[in-house]
């Protein structure tokens, strides 16, 4: 009886301990979660990781590889959105980042508010480049 | 070969007028010399502190505090937090309040409660003595003097920086470090760093 009432209470915590899987909306691919502004050219997001743990608020931790061996500048930034889509935090502000050439870089990001549920990556490189004409203002997605 | 000449001419002079038909006015006063930019653009003009420096450590910072558990429980227990002017040591002037005032109004959006800083004191004495010694106001509506809250914690911090230059360029070095300090026991429970490179050619 006591052995099993502990081991429950190993289990539960064990449980308590494991960090909570985001609700991510969306397919939950790279390509829902980032917003490129024109087409990374050597930059690329090869991985992406959510985690809400039990305080609540929403951690992202983003890998940019530059597959090019000259140094890439990279702006950044994340918009946090609550389970409606609706955004819940105001424009972060643009965050530049140097990439050097065949570099992988890991980005995080901790959300701002404890409303926030969702979020978006937006990128941009000064060498992104613009195929197929797209409208002004439009945004490609990786 | 006249008439040639005429319609490729006339036609895009046409074109162009049709156009600027369609344009509407913008609700601007102006000559056009003046424009708003983006407030969240990465400011680059010169390697001194500038906006994209102090928007990013505010929210470096904002977001380490935040993920504190001393800062969650100081939410749930409704503590308070006053802001100590933070040292500029740098050789350049700029007003460090514009860091601890973006952090406090961030903080305060999740639920955090802080006091009237040092600086802002005289308006709030002012406003307290006018309240109860001018013979103005009605007594069962006035303040009363020996009610204010201290806080629990204390935000303070400096910013220092190295400068480096040579024939072809100069290099900055900026280092923010804040930390959050229980006022009763003298006890540091948060610090931490923003580091910021800016480089430019001479």
């Amino acid at each position: 009886m006591k052995k099993s009432f502990l081991a429950a209470t190993f289990l539960g915590l064990c449980v308590l301990a494991l960090p909570l899987q985001a609700q991510v909306t969306g397919d939950g691919s790279i390509a829902s979660k980032v917003e490129s502004l024109g087409e990374m050219a050597n930059l690329k997001v090869s991985d992406l990781r959510v985690v809400a743990r039990r305080d609540g608020l929403l951690r992202v931790q983003v890998t940019i590889t530059n597959e090019s061996s000259a140094n890439e500048q990279l702006y950044y930034r994340f918009r946090w959105l609550d389970n409606d889509g609706l955004v819940v935090w105001e424009e972060e502000p643009w965050k530049p980042e140097v990439v050097y050439g065949l570099q992988s870089k890991i980005l995080t990001g901790i959300a701002p508010t404890f409303q926030a549920t969702d979020f978006r990556l937006e990128v941009q490189s000064p060498n992104n480049s613009v195929t197929s004409n797209p409208p002004p203002g439009s945004i490609i997605r990786q | 070969m006249n008439r040639h000449k005429l319609t490729k001419t006339l036609l895009p002079a046409l074109a162009v007028l049709a156009l600027a038909a369609c344009q509407t006015n913008s609700p601007v006063v102006g000559d056009g010399s003046v424009s708003y930019g983006d407030a969240k653009a990465v400011e680059a003009v010169t390697t001194d502190l500038g906006s994209t420096d102090i928007q990013t450590t505010a929210e470096t910072m904002t977001r380490s505090l935040l993920q504190h558990p001393v800062i969650q429980t100081a939410i749930r227990r409704r503590e308070l937090l006053v802001a100590s002017p933070v040292q500029n040591k740098t050789s350049e002037y700029f007003d460090t309040s514009l860091i601890t005032d973006t952090i406090l109004a961030q903080l305060q959006k999740n639920g955090m409660r802080y006091v009237v800083e040092g600086a802002n004191m005289q308006n709030q004495v002012d406003e307290l003595r006018r309240q109860n010694q001018s013979g103005l106001y009605k007594k069962s509506t006035t303040a009363k003097i020996g009610g204010m809250h201290g806080a629990k914690f204390r935000l303070d911090g400096s910013v220092s920086s190295i400068t480096k230059k040579n024939n072809s360029m100069k290099d900055v070095y900026y280092k923010i470090n804040l930390r959050l300090i229980e006022i009763e026991t003298g006890i540091v429970e948060w610090s931490d760093e923003k580091e910021i490179r800016k480089s430019a050619k001479r």
